[in-house]
């Protein structure tokens, strides 16, 4: 060894590596098997019978062919029908306009980044979202005819707090995901929270609140036509009617037509959302 | 008598952190163009966040226009900032919105709330901004999405932005590390005679101690949170750097 390998410092000793440190490879294996464990002993508890369940299928598809063939198609041109299908319709865009409204100022006071007060605004949003959320729109519903009798008024409320906590979340997720820097700019003029909210966060957030919007009256939709079957307006009355006289063909009339208004609705409003997103990269 | 004046300023982000700012003493005068040097992490970004209180002091205390900072209620605090013009490493604008309104919207502090909602700014507004990008070349790019313009760009309209506040203090947080050396002295000469123009005080970030000598009176050196030099440019030796940047690690 020459004295010039003495002077340069030695390197330190290559550090051990290996791809499955001990006890955090088996910690995690164990925690995998354990998950699966129970998924099979929850299978095993449900007592399921793969005679049935391969049996269900061909048993479903007699009694559709029994009872539910033909569908009774000339009810769906039945004046009050239609009618009450038109007013699915109506109550979904008010519903979800109502929904979206108010979600907006919710979603930013349930914004932790831009809240106007994190102590006070901040849990009163995220409560008032969560709770919208905690209830299914059934519920809502139910309560609802309770309160101010049947018909669309509760069904549309109903629709509007499913909206709230739907399209609420949504948008308080993007608002929670802007980039902060303009923002800080913003404040840095002495511009007041509304300000920076309006300048800040809504140039950022607004085509993305555009598709979301969208998306929540296409869901709305979806629940408009169950709304009615607890007598809150729309075509779910008719459904729960025909349901409860065991009129099985013009059931079967009844969803024909939701699934076939819901396929548009589904189509129309990925196609806006689609045309946005071209929008949103530009 | 300084415009600005900062005596022991402490700043720890949370309660067990390390102090990230330990007792700074410093003060700018009305003709000052100030840099603050040192290596990254020294507390540059956090002391010229401090000023306008984007980064709240945990000790210490600022003396701003006479006015003591840190005992500002919400409302005092916004009408203060509205005097204090800032511009930012990464320009800070808002890239969906137009050139205009990214410079218009440094009015903000002085517009009620309703008029803002519906971006109805006051026409002596419209016409300072526009005169402001005329001042600062951007008068063919007002109607473009700020995204749209080139870095460079982009600083000037941050300029403009700040010199709509028709501020009594500019605050600079490396207003040119995202440039490149070239665009960086014309935007560093551009604020420079902005500053004499409109007879501001600018207190400056910057980590480039070629520019900052260059273009600044007064040269203040932060090491690990301390002060370590504190002078007129022409009186930093290079012993005093070697001392600022002795801590860097490469």
């Amino acid at each position: 060894m020459s004295s010039q390998d003495m002077n340069t410092p030695r390197p330190a000793a290559p550090p051990q590596w290996t791809r499955f440190p001990f006890p955090e490879t088996l910690i995690r294996y164990s925690a995998l098997l354990g998950v699966l464990v129970f998924l099979a002993w929850s299978v095993h508890f449900l007592n399921l019978d793969l005679q049935r369940v391969l049996g269900a299928f061909p048993r479903l598809g007699a009694i559709l062919a029994d009872r539910y063939f033909p569908p009774e198609l000339g009810f769906i041109l039945d004046q009050r029908f239609l009618m009450s299908v038109l007013n699915t319709i109506q109550m979904s865009i008010l519903g979800g306009a109502f929904g979206v409204l108010l979600a907006i100022p919710l979603a930013w006071f349930a914004s932790h980044n831009v809240t106007l007060h994190r102590w006070i605004f901040y849990p009163f949003g995220r409560l008032s979202i969560m709770g919208c959320r905690a209830i299914h729109e059934t519920i809502w519903t139910i309560l609802f005819v309770t309160v101010i009798g049947f018909g669309m008024f509760a069904g549309v409320l109903a629709l509007t707090m499913f909206c709230i906590g739907f399209a609420g979340k949504l948008f308080s997720d993007e608002i929670e995901a802007i980039d902060m820097k303009p923002v800080e700019a913003l404040r840095s003029t002495g511009a007041g929270p509304l300000q920076v909210f309006v300048f800040g966060v809504l140039p950022q957030v607004k085509i993305a609140f555009v598709g979301i919007s969208i998306y929540t009256w296409d869901v709305a939709f979806r629940a408009a036509t169950v709304v009615g079957f607890f007598g809150g307006g729309g075509m779910g009355w008719y459904l729960q009617r025909a349901t409860y006289e065991l009129q099985s063909t013009r059931v079967a009339a009844i969803l024909l037509t939701i699934i076939a208004l819901v396929s548009i609705s589904e189509v129309v409003s990925g196609w806006l959302r689609q045309r946005l997103a071209g929008e949103r990269l530009a | 008598m300084p415009v600005l004046e900062v005596r022991d300023l402490r700043v720890r982000y949370n309660n067990t952190g390390p102090e990230i700012l330990r007792g700074l003493d410093f003060s700018v005068e009305a003709s000052d163009f100030c840099a603050v040097i040192g290596p990254s992490g020294a507390g540059k970004s956090t002391l010229i966040r401090c000023i306008n209180r984007l980064v709240e002091p945990s000790g210490g205390s600022i003396t701003l226009f006479g006015e003591d900072m840190l005992a500002l209620n919400a409302r005092d605090l916004r009408r203060m900032r509205r005097r204090i013009g800032m511009i930012f490493q990464e320009f800070n604008l808002v890239n969906r919105m137009s050139v205009m309104d990214n410079v218009l919207s440094g009015r903000l502090g002085y517009t009620g709330s309703l008029r803002s909602v519906f971006r109805l700014f006051p026409r002596e507004d419209v016409e300072k901004a526009l005169e402001l990008l005329a001042r600062v070349g951007l008068s063919d790019h007002v109607n473009k999405r700020a995204d749209a313009l080139s870095g460079g760009q982009r600083q000037r309209v941050g300029i403009a932005r700040a010199l709509m506040q028709q501020p009594d203090l500019l605050l600079l947080d490396e207003p040119t590390s995202a440039l490149d050396p070239k665009i960086s002295r014309d935007v560093m000469s551009l604020i420079r005679d902005l500053a004499r123009e409109f007879d501001v005080p600018v207190l400056c970030n910057i980590h480039d101690v070629q520019l900052a000598t260059e273009f600044c009176n007064r040269i203040i050196g932060l090491q690990d949170g301390i002060k370590k030099f504190d002078g007129p440019t022409e009186t930093m030796q290079k012993a005093n750097m070697e001392e600022i940047y002795a801590m860097e690690v490469l």
